[in-house]
């Protein structure tokens, strides 16, 4: 059964909802949907809304595209619904939400191994550098 | 491992029933061994060690969540506040009414307003119209009346001109004299050239003398 992908408008009265992605395109082209579904219904299965897309393949400038109905989701979550921790995650870096600790998790830990790496490439270098001056 | 085995001969017996090649039959495999496969005798006690953060990472991490969780906490709330259909007003047919009363009553004010000071410019512009065209039709009478005077005076000075004119008319009195005058005096329009172009006026009557000779030169 196909349902259409910018929803059915179609829920339970009391059923618990979440706004989570929905992972669309092809292999090896991940591409999602962020939607807002009953919590218990499976992932391909039928949305009530959609409420944006995201592109976590970084385009020629090195972008990853997000667009998100903020009007909608300001409804969405206003009346009840749940947001999954990836989603959470976008809606920090758009600024709708506070940053989520994850991302400052990653960000620290991606600085802590770079100004290793750059220890590490002075280190080597420091030998050739100084070998010249001794000849 | 015997009675994997089995199963395995169970699997390709049934499936062997249904493809029409059972040479090239092959068994799918979930990673390292098949899922049924129990865990490997080497590493039945293996108890791998907790992964423990630093206590500063620690702290840090559960200060980012707590914050974190709070602040979403208070957005929802206000989010649920403001747009929840439980906390919206009820649709009141009564109050639409009267809303769409009111509103009316401020667009006629409004309109009421407008109309005033169109009325205002209104009255301004026909006053200002009426005066120019008042002007207008003064001027083309007064340039009517010089019209009609300067044909009178036209018609005057030629009744004049006719009335000078009419001292000369032959009336009944005059009638003997001017044709006495005329038989007197007759006139002969008729002429003659000669070689040199030298008219020669007359034919059967003699020409007043005081009629120079007139001379016409040939066109080349």
């Amino acid at each position: 059964m196909l349902y259409p992908s910018s929803g059915t408008g179609q829920f339970a009265a009391n059923s618990a909802k979440i706004i989570r992605f929905v992972r669309k395109g092809c292999t090896n082209r991940p591409f999602f949907h962020i939607v807002v579904a009953e919590r218990r219904i499976e992932q391909q299965g039928p949305a009530i809304e959609q409420l944006g897309t995201f592109d976590p393949m970084p385009n020629e400038q090195d972008e990853k595209l997000v667009s998100l109905n903020f009007e909608r989701i300001r409804y969405w979550i206003g009346n009840g619904a749940d947001t999954s921790k990836s989603v959470r995650r976008l809606l920090g870096l758009a600024g709708f939400y506070p940053v989520h600790p994850t991302s400052y998790i990653t960000a620290s830990k991606n600085r802590r191994t770079e100004e290793e790496a750059a220890l590490k490439a002075s280190e080597e270098t420091k030998p050739n550098e100084t070998s010249p001056a001794n000849v | 491992m015997l009675k994997a085995l089995n199963n395995f001969k169970l699997l390709s017996m049934t499936c062997e029933t249904f493809s029409p090649n059972s040479l090239y039959q092959q068994s799918v495999r979930w990673g390292r061994k098949p899922l049924w496969f129990p865990t490997a005798k080497s590493k039945l006690f293996r108890v791998s060690p907790r992964k423990r953060l630093p206590k500063e990472e620690e702290v840090e991490k559960r200060r980012l969540y707590n914050s974190y969780r709070t602040q979403v906490k208070s957005i929802k709330q206000y989010l649920e506040e403001k747009y929840s259909l439980e906390n919206q007003e009820a649709f009141d047919e009564e109050k639409h009414k009267m809303e769409i009363e009111e509103d009316f009553i401020q667009c006629s004010e409004i309109n009421d307003k407008w109309n005033e000071e169109i009325k205002k410019s209104r009255e301004e512009r026909v006053e200002k119209e009426l005066q120019e065209s008042i002007e207008d039709a003064k001027r083309r009478l007064e340039k009517r009346l010089k019209i009609y005077a300067e044909q009178r005076e036209t018609a005057e000075e030629a009744v004049r001109q006719v009335k000078e004119a009419s001292q000369h008319f032959i009336t009944p009195d005059k009638l003997d004299a001017a044709i006495e005058y005329a038989i007197n005096n007759p006139v002969d329009y008729n002429f003659a050239l000669d070689l040199d172009g030298n008219k020669i006026r007359g034919r059967e009557t003699k020409p007043p003398s005081k009629i120079e000779p007139e001379k016409i030169s040939a066109k080349a």
